[in-house]
C-alpha cells in the first residue's frame, strides 16, 4: 500500500506547460485601463521583465524553465504526491483520492513556483528591486525568499487585516530581509486616498495591488511581481499539475476529478491546467475540474464574465474575467489568499467555456473539513487549501452513495502552522460565514459589477 | 475624572428567586414568600472591581447606593438624591433627572428590564445607560453579561464605543402565564467595548457599530434606489432609520413604515394597515432587524407583521439587517410568527445583511432540533 508517491530530481519538469496554446480561440486581449484599447509589451515594460511579458501573451505549448530556477526548485522540488489512504478509509469510500502536498516548500507553499522565476528573470533584467502585494502573506514570504536568493530588495504591502491577523508571516519576510507595509500605508498616493475615504478599512488584495503597482512605477529601479491571477504566474505553476500527472501515471492512474482553491485562480491553474489541455485536446475528454472557493468571495460562482480592473485604483489594466466589481471588498475571512474580486483571466474563460467549474463553500464547513484532514493525514492545512480539502471530501462522500471508484486529485497547496488563530477561533465557535448577497447586489442602483 | 450616575434598584429581582419572574407590583408577596434583596450583592461585586477607576459617583442614599459604595470600599461618592425606606419606579426616575442636571457622563443602574424602562424614560439618548444585572428578566439590550463585565466596560475608559441597545418592556402578567411578550420601548445608547482585531480572534468587519450601521444603510439604500418600483416595508430600529436617513427619509423609530424609492409612503402602521397597503402592490419587500438580546427576527417587538403579512409577502422578500457586533452576540437567531408550519418554511439558516454587500449566514433555532 503505496502512501506517498515521488519523483526523482531529474524528473522535475524542464518545461512549464502553457495552455494558452490549446485554447479554441486566443484570450480576449488586457485592455488599457483609460484609452481601452489593448495593451502593448510596452506598457506592460514599465514594471515587468521583457521575458515574463513574452511569457504573458505567448502561445507556445511548451517553455525551458531557465536552469538557475530549477536549480532553486530544488530545494524541495518535485514535491510528494500523496495517496490519503488514511482519509479514504474514515470516509468509508470507495474512491482514490491523492493530494499533492505543496506545503514543503520553505515558505510553505506553493506560491515559490513562481515567485522564483519572477525573481530571476527580473534579477537577469537588472532591476534592483520588487514590490508586491500580499493578502494572506503565503505570497509576500515566498517573494522574500526568493528575491533574497538573486539578491533583490524587495518591498510587500500587506493587507492590513491579514497583518494584525498572521504576525509570523510578516516575520517570515524579514528573516528573508524583506520590508512588509501594512496597506492601505501612507507611502503611495493611492494608499493615501484610501486611507482619506476610509481609515478603518481593513485593505484588500484590490488595494494593496494598486499600491504595490504604483510603487513600482514611480521608481526606475522597481519592478512589479504579482502573486496569482496573471498568465505567467499560472504558466510557472503548471510544474505542480505536470508532476502530479507522472505520479500518478507511476501507479497506473489518471484523475476523474481534479480540485483546486481558487483566490486569484494560479494554484487551482498549476493543478489542473496540464489536466484541463488533456481535456481540450481531446485526450481525457471526460475529467471534472472544479476550483473551490468562499461563499464570502464568490467570483467564478457569482461572478460576471466581463472586462473589469484587477486593482482598486485603476493602474492595472482592464482583464477579461469573472469579477465581482473591482470596489467590492470582500469581508475579511481566514482564508486570506481568496479574498480577491476577479480572477485569472485563463481560469475564467474555461470556467465560461465549461471546461472547468467553481463551487463554493462557507468559512466554518470548510474548517470542519481541514479537521477531518488533519485527523486523518496529520497535515493541518492552511484556510485557504481547506476549500480544496473540502471539495475533494465531498466528492469522495458522493462516491460513497454512487458507489464510483472515482480518482480524485486535489491540491494540498500550503500548511496552515502560521494560521493557528484561524483554528482557534474554529474551536471557539467564532467564525463568522460570510454570504455574498448576490440577488440583492443585481437589484441595487450599483449593478455590479462597476466595469468603467 | 469621569463623573458617573449610580443607582441601585435594591428590590430588583426579588421576585425571581421565589417564582413571581418578576417584582413589578409585587414586592410584598416577594418578600412574604422569603426573597431577599439580590441587587445591592450585585451591584457590591460590580463596585469592588471599581475601587481605582478613578471615577466620581454621584449615588443615592441607603440601599439605593450608599450602602453599597460603602460596602465596596468606594471613596469617590457624593450622595445627590436622598431616597426613602421603601424606593420605587419614581425614585429611579428622580435620581436619573438629578444625574443630569450634574451633567453626569453616563448612568450606570443595577437592576432588571423594569429599572432600564425607568432610567431610559428620563434619560433617552442624552447620555450612555450601562446595566449591571440583577433583575428577574433582562431583555433590554443595555445590560452588561455580568456585574463584572460592567466593571470591565467602565474600567476600558477611552477604548469603549457607544451602541444602540433596545429598552424592552415585557408584560409581566403574560410572562407569569408562560407567555413572553415583548414591546420595543425605545433605543439608549449604552457603552461596550468594540471587539478589536486581535491575533486570538476572529476579525469582524466593522467594530464600529455606527459605521457598520451606515455600511448597511449604504448597501440597502443601493438596493431600494435600483429598484424605485418595489415598496419597501421598514421596520423598527436604528439600523432601519438608518437606511431611511440615507435616503432622506424620516422614519419613526419604532414603527413599520412604508416607503417607495424616496418617498415616505405612511408612517407606523399596524397590521391592518400594512395588509391594506399591500392588497394593491405587485411588489413589496419587508427589511426588518434583530429585536432584542435574545436575537428574536420576528415574533418579539414586531407584532405588527402576523403570519398572515409574512406569508403573502414571501420569505425571499424579507430583508433581515444587523450589524456584526449584534449578531456576534447572537449566536442563533428565532423566529416566532405564530405558526409553527411558517416558522419551520425558514429552514435552518438565514441570510442576514450585516454590512456593505456583505452579509453572514446565521443560524435559525426550529424546534425540530
Amino acid at each position: 500500500m503505496q502512501t506517498k508517491i515521488l519523483l526523482d530530481e531529474e524528473q522535475m519538469p524542464k518545461k512549464w506547460y502553457n495552455i494558452q496554446a490549446d485554447l479554441p480561440t486566443p484570450l480576449d486581449p488586457p485592455l488599457h485601463p483609460q484609452t481601452k484599447k489593448p495593451i502593448g509589451p510596452d506598457d506592460l515594460a514599465a514594471i515587468f521583465p521583457m521575458e515574463l511579458i513574452k511569457q504573458e501573451v505567448t502561445t507556445q505549448r511548451s517553455i525551458d524553465i531557465p536552469a538557475d530556477v530549477q536549480d532553486v526548485l530544488r530545494l524541495w522540488r518535485p514535491s510528494p504526491l500523496y495517496r490519503a489512504h488514511r482519509l479514504e478509509k474514515h470516509l468509508k469510500t470507495p474512491a482514490k483520492i491523492y493530494y499533492k502536498w505543496e506545503g514543503v516548500s520553505p515558505a510553505g507553499s506553493h506560491k515559490p513556483n513562481t515567485s522564483v522565476p519572477q525573481a530571476y528573470y527580473n534579477m537577469k533584467q537588472g532591476v534592483e528591486r520588487l514590490a508586491t502585494e500580499t493578502g494572506a502573506g503565503q505570497w509576500g514570504s515566498a517573494l522574500a525568499f526568493a528575491t533574497m536568493l538573486y539578491g533583490l530588495k524587495c518591498t510587500i504591502y500587506m493587507v492590513r487585516s491579514s497583518y494584525t491577523q498572521k504576525p509570523y508571516r510578516k516575520s517570515m519576510m524579514q528573516v528573508w530581509g524583506a520590508e512588509c507595509i501594512p496597506s492601505p500605508s501612507t507611502t503611495t498616493k493611492s494608499g493615501q486616498a484610501m486611507l482619506a475615504k476610509d481609515p478603518e478599512t481593513p485593505g484588500s488584495l484590490g488595494m494593496a495591488i494598486s499600491e504595490a503597482v504604483e510603487d513600482a512605477a514611480s521608481h526606475s529601479n522597481t519592478n512589479y511581481a504579482l502573486g496569482s491571477v496573471l498568465n505567467h504566474v499560472c504558466l510557472h505553476q503548471t510544474v505542480m499539475g505536470l508532476e502530479a500527472r507522472e505520479q500518478l501515471a507511476m501507479v497506473d492512474d489518471y484523475p476523474d476529478v481534479v480540485i483546486g482553491c481558487v483566490g486569484g485562480g494560479s494554484n487551482f491553474a498549476g493543478i489542473s491546467f496540464p489536466f484541463a489541455g488533456d481535456k481540450l485536446t481531446g485526450k481525457h475528454k471526460d475529467t471534472d475540474i472544479i476550483g473551490v472557493e468562499p461563499a464570502s468571495c464568490p467570483t467564478l460562482t457569482k461572478g460576471l464574465y466581463t472586462y473589469d480592473l484587477a486593482d482598486e485604483a485603476g493602474y492595472t489594466p482592464l482583464l477579461k474575467m469573472f469579477t465581482l466589481g473591482h470596489d467590492f471588498v470582500p469581508p475579511s475571512i481566514h482564508a486570506g489568499g481568496l479574498r480577491y474580486h476577479g480572477d485569472s483571466p485563463i481560469v475564467s474563460r474555461l470556467v465560461h467555456d465549461g471546461v472547468m467549474r467553481g463551487i463554493s463553500y462557507h468559512q466554518s464547513e470548510v474548517f470542519d473539513a481541514a479537521e477531518t484532514f488533519s485527523r486523518t493525514e496529520g497535515i493541518i492545512v492552511a484556510p485557504e487549501t481547506s476549500h480544496a480539502v473540502k471539495g475533494a471530501i465531498d466528492e469522495a462522500l458522493k462516491c460513497k452513495e454512487s458507489g464510483e471508484k472515482k480518482t480524485i486529485l486535489f491540491n494540498c497547496s500550503g500548511h496552515g502552522n502560521f494560521d493557528m488563530s484561524a483554528y482557534d477561533a474554529y474551536y471557539a465557535g467564532t467564525l463568522v460565514d460570510y454570504e455574498y448577497p448576490d440577488e440583492l447586489i443585481r437589484q441595487s442602483i450599483a449593478r455590479i459589477p462597476n466595469v468603467p | 475624572m469621569r463623573c458617573i450616575g449610580f443607582l441601585v434598584n435594591p428590590f430588583a429581582g426579588m421576585g425571581g428567586a421565589v417564582g413571581l419572574k418578576g417584582t413589578d407590583g409585587l414586592l410584598q408577596e416577594a418578600k412574604k414568600r422569603g426573597a431577599v434583596p439580590l441587587a445591592p450583592v450585585r451591584a457590591v461585586a460590580a463596585l469592588r472591581l471599581l475601587r481605582d477607576s478613578g471615577i466620581h459617583f454621584l449615588t443615592c442614599s441607603g440601599s439605593m447606593g450608599e450602602d453599597e459604595m460603602k460596602e465596596a470600599g468606594i471613596t469617590a461618592y457624593s450622595v445627590e438624591y436622598k431616597a426613602p425606606e421603601m424606593t420605587g419606579a419614581d425614585d429611579t426616575r428622580n435620581a436619573c433627572r438629578i444625574f443630569l442636571r450634574h451633567a453626569v457622563d453616563a448612568i450606570v443602574f443595577c437592576g432588571g428590564d423594569g429599572t432600564a424602562r425607568d432610567v431610559y424614560d428620563i434619560v433617552g439618548t442624552h447620555v450612555s445607560v450601562l446595566g449591571i444585572p440583577a433583575g428577574v428578566k433582562m431583555y433590554s439590550g443595555v445590560f452588561a453579561i455580568t456585574p463584572a463585565a460592567a466593571a470591565e466596560i467602565l474600567n476600558t475608559a477611552g477604548e469603549v464605543g457607544v451602541r444602540d441597545a433596545e429598552v424592552v418592556d415585557v408584560d409581566e402578567e403574560a410572562y407569569r402565564h408562560g407567555l413572553l411578550r415583548t414591546t420595543l420601548y425605545g433605543y439608549a445608547r449604552t457603552p461596550y467595548i468594540p471587539e478589536r482585531v486581535a491575533s486570538s480572534k476572529q476579525v469582524f468587519e466593522q467594530p464600529d457599530e455606527e459605521r457598520a450601521k451606515a455600511e448597511i444603510a449604504e448597501f440597502i439604500a443601493e438596493v431600494i434606489d435600483g429598484t424605485p418600483e418595489v415598496l419597501t416595508i421598514l421596520g423598527p430600529g436604528t439600523t432601519t432609520a438608518k437606511i431611511a436617513q440615507v435616503l432622506g427619509i424620516k422614519k419613526t423609530l419604532l414603527g413599520f413604515d412604508a416607503i417607495r424609492g424616496r418617498e415616505l409612503v405612511a408612517a407606523d402602521l399596524n397590521e391592518g394597515g400594512i395588509l391594506a397597503l399591500i392588497n394593491d402592490e405587485k411588489k413589496w419587500r419587508l427589511i426588518i432587524s434583530i429585536i432584542g438580546s435574545q436575537g428574536f427576527v420576528l415574533g418579539r417587538g414586531t407584532q405588527q407583521v402576523s403570519a398572515d403579512i409574512i406569508r403573502k409577502t414571501g420569505i425571499k422578500n424579507i430583508i433581515i439587517v444587523a450589524t456584526p457586533y449584534k449578531l456576534s452576540h447572537t449566536p442563533v437567531l428565532y423566529i416566532d410568527t405564530g405558526d409553527p408550519a411558517l416558522n419551520a418554511s425558514f429552514g435552518h439558516h438565514i441570510q442576514v445583511i450585516s454590512g456593505y454587500r456583505i452579509a453572514q449566514r446565521k443560524r435559525l433555532f426550529q424546534p425540530d432540533e
